[in-house]
């Protein structure tokens, strides 16, 4: 793991010394606040609680909004890693250092994970403002964040993935935003496809929906943990193999 | 400090490195000469570690390339020299003097001597991206540098500068020969005269030649003469022929003034003496009666040398540089 520190250090200033990151946090707070302001606008004006969900499992993924807001902000957290390196030629100086490669690939995912993490992290607030209102039951909170999280990694790991593949940041963008819209609309299919297909039970396993309700409501299913580990395995396997090729051809 | 044998690189079917073998001693600033797509890039990035071998063995500094070790006693410099530019001077080379594992104690006082010797300090808390093609040329030096590595492998590290600031890259450089092995690839024969002891030539990934600098130098003392004559043509060339010294010879009238000759003249091979030859010429010109309005020396191209290194099987004069290894 030689260099994992510095790459990371590396990585995590840049994304925060440029334009882009607080481009992104802006729109992803702005998104995320009203959000939150129509939730909380929908359930004040219930006369009485009917729902069979709470705001936060409304917050955590019955509305359509998180997974939009998860479109727009995993692709451009990852889109740069390696192929802004690779356009410009650091990738170079990068690989010509005493690192090992899977250094590089961790340090850059870890550095993608800790700003996703920090983009998420102002959103507690809405939950310490909802604590004024009414108890708010902190297991579950943490059970969704873990979510957040789980579906955030396995996302930037195929984000990462693009990136290592191509040496454009847009298609990385693309590639990326198509893999995880992808996945999206398998998990869709869950709904239009008939109980007891093995299509139906493929895509209720990958579907992303089901997956942050079971986690909006407290529900940790290690099967989603499995899930979303295997994806991030996979992926990060995959690019170390992509960045060792890369002495084998044209990098 | 750098052994290279037999090395073979193939980029599909294109072979960039054909059979390449030489040694670099330690202590020694060695040139790596040859025209453009003669895989100096090539080598060099294998030596770096940043690509991998078809064929063949190197190590560096006894370590296999491509190792932890072999890095860690590497500075590379690419031929682009890509930095990042949205960094300050100052943070880059302290980033990479962390990732090239200088102790934490070490880091700064590293990071200035670096700065210091690639005369960078001026700009240390500018934006690498504001910086001209000059100062990010030497801020790439430091980069090189800053671990101390005993090897420096640069790759046209004079490329795009303008003749001011390649002056002060080759002082640069001429100042590491003392604390480092280096290696620098150029295509350019008067940088290797300027900061090399020693050249290896290459062409289509075969080592042409290698030899001491004076060697190389010998080789390229002068191609022939041009002169500027007024008088009549065949008299000029006959005059010249009969001197016995030149091999071909070229006539053109001058485009300002018809009454006006430009004649080149080659060397003959393997001429000993150019200098008295020149006399001599000279001197036989105007005994027929022409005017000599003005005579230049014709330093030889990099393509000429290869020319003559490439022909060197038949031994010539004093000339002592060993093809090591000729076409099969």
């Amino acid at each position: 793991m030689r260099g994992f520190w510095p790459i990371l250090k590396r990585e995590v200033f840049t994304f925060f010394v440029t334009p882009l990151a607080w481009v992104l946090i802006c729109v992803f707070l702005l998104v995320q606040g009203m959000h939150f302001y129509l939730l909380v606008d929908h359930f004040s004006n219930q006369a009485e609680v009917i729902s069979d969900q709470t705001p936060l499992q409304a917050f955590f993924g019955n509305t359509v909004l998180l997974y939009l807001v998860l479109f727009l902000l995993v692709p451009p957290i990852t889109m740069r890693l390696f192929a802004e390196e690779r356009r410009s030629g650091t990738v170079e100086t990068l690989l010509t250092a005493p690192v090992s490669p899977a250094a590089v690939v961790l340090a850059k995912y870890v550095s993608a994970l800790v700003t996703y993490v920090s983009m998420w992290a102002p959103t507690v607030l809405y939950l310490v403002i909802l604590n004024r209102t009414g108890p708010i039951d902190w297991h579950v909170a943490s059970a969704a964040y873990l979510g957040v999280f789980c579906v955030g990694a396995g996302y930037l790991s195929l984000g990462l993935l693009m990136s290592a593949l191509t040496k454009s940041q847009f298609l990385a963008l693309i590639l990326t935003a198509m893999c995880i819209m992808g996945l999206f609309i398998l998990g869709v299919g869950e709904f239009v496809t008939h109980e007891g297909q093995t299509l139906h039970d493929v895509c209720a396993h990958v579907s992303v929906w089901a997956h942050m309700n079971d986690f909006g409501s407290g529900i940790i299913d290690s099967r989603r943990l499995v899930f979303y580990g295997s994806i991030v395995a996979l992926s990060l396997f995959c690019t170390t193999r992509v960045v060792d090729s890369w002495r084998w051809g044209d990098a | 400090m750098i052994s290279v044998r037999n090395l073979v690189k193939h980029y599909g079917s294109h072979v960039a490195v054909d059979d390449l073998s030489f040694e670099v001693e330690k202590g020694s600033v060695v040139g790596f000469l040859g025209p453009n797509g003669a895989g100096k890039s090539t080598t060099l990035r294998i030596l770096s570690g940043f690509l991998g071998r078809t064929a063949g063995e190197v190590t560096i500094d006894g370590h296999q390339v491509d190792t932890y070790d072999a890095k860690r006693a590497t500075g590379y410099m690419p031929e682009a020299v890509p930095l990042y530019p949205e960094m300050r001077v100052v943070e880059y080379l302290r980033f990479r003097a962390e990732l090239k594992e200088v102790p934490r104690k070490d880091r700064r006082p590293f990071v200035d001597l670096a700065m210091e010797r690639a005369r960078v300090t001026d700009v240390a808390t500018r934006t690498i991206g504001d910086l001209s093609k000059g100062y990010r040329q030497r801020v790439g030096l430091a980069d090189a540098l800053v671990a101390k590595p005993p090897l420096l492998i640069l790759d046209e590290p004079t490329a795009g500068l303008d003749p001011n600031q390649m002056r002060e890259v080759r002082d640069v450089i001429k100042g590491l020969g003392k604390e480092h092995t280096v290696l620098l690839s150029t295509h350019i024969l008067s940088e290797v005269e300027a900061s090399c002891d020693e050249v290896v030539v290459i062409n289509k990934g075969k080592l042409v030649a290698r030899g001491t600098k004076e060697e190389i130098q010998k080789k390229r003392r002068s191609a022939g003469l041009s002169f500027v004559v007024r008088g009549d043509k065949a008299t000029c060339v006959r005059v010249l022929t009969q001197s016995g010294s030149f091999g071909k010879i070229t006539t053109t009238p001058d485009a300002q003034d018809p009454a006006l000759l430009n004649a080149e003249a080659r060397w003959k091979k393997g001429l000993a003496e150019p200098g008295l030859a020149t006399e001599a010429a000279v001197a036989a010109l105007l005994g027929a009666g022409l005017f000599v309005r003005s005579v230049t020396v014709e330093k030889s191209t990099l393509e000429d040398v290869f020319a003559e290194l490439t022909r060197a099987a038949v031994p010539t004069s004093a000339d002592a540089v060993e093809p090591e290894q000729e076409d099969e």
